[in-house]
């Protein structure tokens, strides 16, 4: 009597644990229908969709917490717009997917990737803001920030920075020029811990479980021309000033962008490229 | 001192940023109480079906819904619950409030079951066999004799419970939510400054938890009064 209680606690078990299953094939394809609607809805309610910055003003616009997207688009709060921040760029567009929001503002590089991973999405022409990315360093570090520079001076002068660009945007050049550390590198400097927020293809992202992307090749090509070896701190994208700011982190290489309030915490060296935030919405 | 002072402005003043927190505030003690409303129907609901079936074998289809209910529940990890209920379960749905109400609900309601039910079968069998000599049914014996003898038991670990409610609605940022902590995250995001924010969160939930106690320590001692 005792097994049959058991056998059968089992196979509901076994029930419980694919009908999960299949719950969760089921959901895209359940899920696409009113996901549709949702957006149609919200298309013809608020007079129209977002196809430019002017139309932003009363809308509902996602936004990674802390990044530039974020603290631009919040200008737009005082114009009745509804600014949701999400922990990773990921989290926001799967909510504008599943019509959750109307518009989310993002990097470029990371739109276009998320752009060409889902078919109902697109980047409008129409950017939202250009802007410079360069490493952040305590301000107590000024040596730092300038043996920085000079290696980033080099770098850019021997093309090596191109060339890892290049290596990760551009249809034609991804993974043609990876970086490779020059040989018999002296690393008695010590190390040197880059924090990072390893969830923004291509500058820093998790290809298994190492970071890599433009930030972490330049990083290590920075290292090796000051002779420091490279550790990688991946951490939520907010913490990395104050993970700099209290010495847990020597510099912050997160695709940063330069602005006023960030000059007050901490010292930036040269911008080693820019970009542009642009804005998602659905098709 | 100025320093200090100029901290606190920037934190808090400029831009009006103490908004923030305060309307976070409101966000956390909003899903907090009907959080809390639909733990406790859903876990005293669980516990009484549960312990029916250990003392009379009753409910034995129910009773085996609420293991499996309890099992998931208590098996993982409430932020994976919260990010499942937001981009899977509502998906159309766009009033995070409601997902996070209902999110926490479903979650506190497996740990209150549990909690209730320690406390009703702690209450001897005897009260149970007095209640039904005195010609109780069984409904009026659980809701007369034995339900307040129990919850006055557990009432310490209920109000455990209600804390670790309050203070994990603090994950609502994973999902968009501005709560009070992400209220103080988006201001450190735009100050770059940790202390302020932080401690200001800090202290206040220090503050709700604090009243919450004191509250259940004066209902408790109201219960009390009876015993003497």
């Amino acid at each position: 009597m005792k097994n049959m209680k058991k056998v059968a606690a089992a196979v509901l078990a076994v029930c419980m644990a694919a009908s999960l299953t299949a719950c969760g094939s089921k959901a895209p394809a359940d899920t696409a229908a009113p996901a549709e609607t949702e957006a149609a809805e919200s298309t013809d309610g608020s007079a129209a969709a977002v196809a430019g910055v002017d139309d932003l003003p009363g809308k509902t616009i996602g936004v990674q917490l802390g990044t530039t997207g974020d603290i631009y688009a919040s200008d737009y709060e005082a114009e009745g717009s509804t600014i949701e921040r999400y922990n990773k760029g990921a989290d926001a567009v799967q909510a504008l997917k599943q019509g959750k929001l109307d518009c989310v503002i993002i990097d470029n590089q990371p739109a276009q990737a998320f752009v060409e991973k889902n078919d109902d999405l697109k980047i409008l022409d129409e950017e939202f803001a250009v802007e410079d990315y360069a490493i952040c360093i305590s301000k107590d570090n000024k040596e730092l920030t300038e043996a920085i520079n000079g290696a980033l001076a080099e770098l850019k002068a021997e093309g090596i920075l191109d060339s890892i660009i290049a290596n990760y945007i551009g249809d034609d050049t991804k993974g043609q020029s990876p970086y490779v550390s020059p040989e018999g590198v002296d690393r008695s400097n010590g190390t040197l811990t880059m924090a990072t927020n390893a969830a923004f293809e291509p500058y820093e992202y998790y290809d298994g479980d190492k970071v890599v992307g433009i930030d972490a090749d330049m990083a290590q090509a920075v290292c090796d021309k000051l002779g420091y070896e490279l550790k990688i701190e991946d951490m939520e994208f907010d913490s990395i000033i104050n993970a700099v700011q209290s010495g847990k982190a020597d510099m912050g290489v997160a695709g940063m962008t330069v602005t006023e309030d960030r000059l007050t915490s901490v010292d930036f060296t040269e911008p080693y490229t820019t970009a542009k935030q642009v804005i998602i919405v659905r098709k | 001192m100025s320093d200090f002072q100029l901290k606190f402005y920037t934190n808090f003043i400029k831009e009006d940023r103490y908004l923030y927190l305060l309307k976070g505030l409101g966000n956390t003690l909003i899903i907090t109480l009907f959080a809390v409303i639909i733990g406790v129907v859903l876990g005293f609901l669980v516990a009484i079906i549960r312990s029916t079936y250990a003392k009379t074998g009753k409910l034995k289809l129910l009773n085996t819904l609420c293991g499996i209910y309890l099992t998931v529940i208590r098996g993982t990890p409430m932020m994976i619950q919260l990010m499942i209920m937001f981009y899977v379960v509502f998906v159309s749905s766009n009033n995070k409030i409601l997902v996070a109400v209902i999110a926490f609900g479903i979650n506190s309601g497996a740990y209150v079951a549990e909690i209730v039910r320690s406390g009703i079968m702690s209450i001897d069998q005897g009260q149970f066999e007095a209640g039904r000599s005195l010609g109780f049914s069984y409904p009026q014996t659980m809701w007369y004799i034995i339900m307040p003898q129990a919850f006055k038991n557990v009432l310490p670990a209920l109000a455990n419970e209600f804390i670790v409610l309050l203070k994990e609605t603090s994950i609502c940022g994973y999902i968009g939510l501005m709560d009070l902590t992400r209220g103080g995250d988006i201001i450190r995001s735009r100050t770059y400054e940790a202390f302020m924010p932080l401690i200001a969160v800090a202290i206040i939930y220090l503050i709700m938890v604090v009243g919450l106690t004191a509250l259940v320590g004066k209902l408790e001692r109201r219960l009390r009064a009876s015993e003497r």
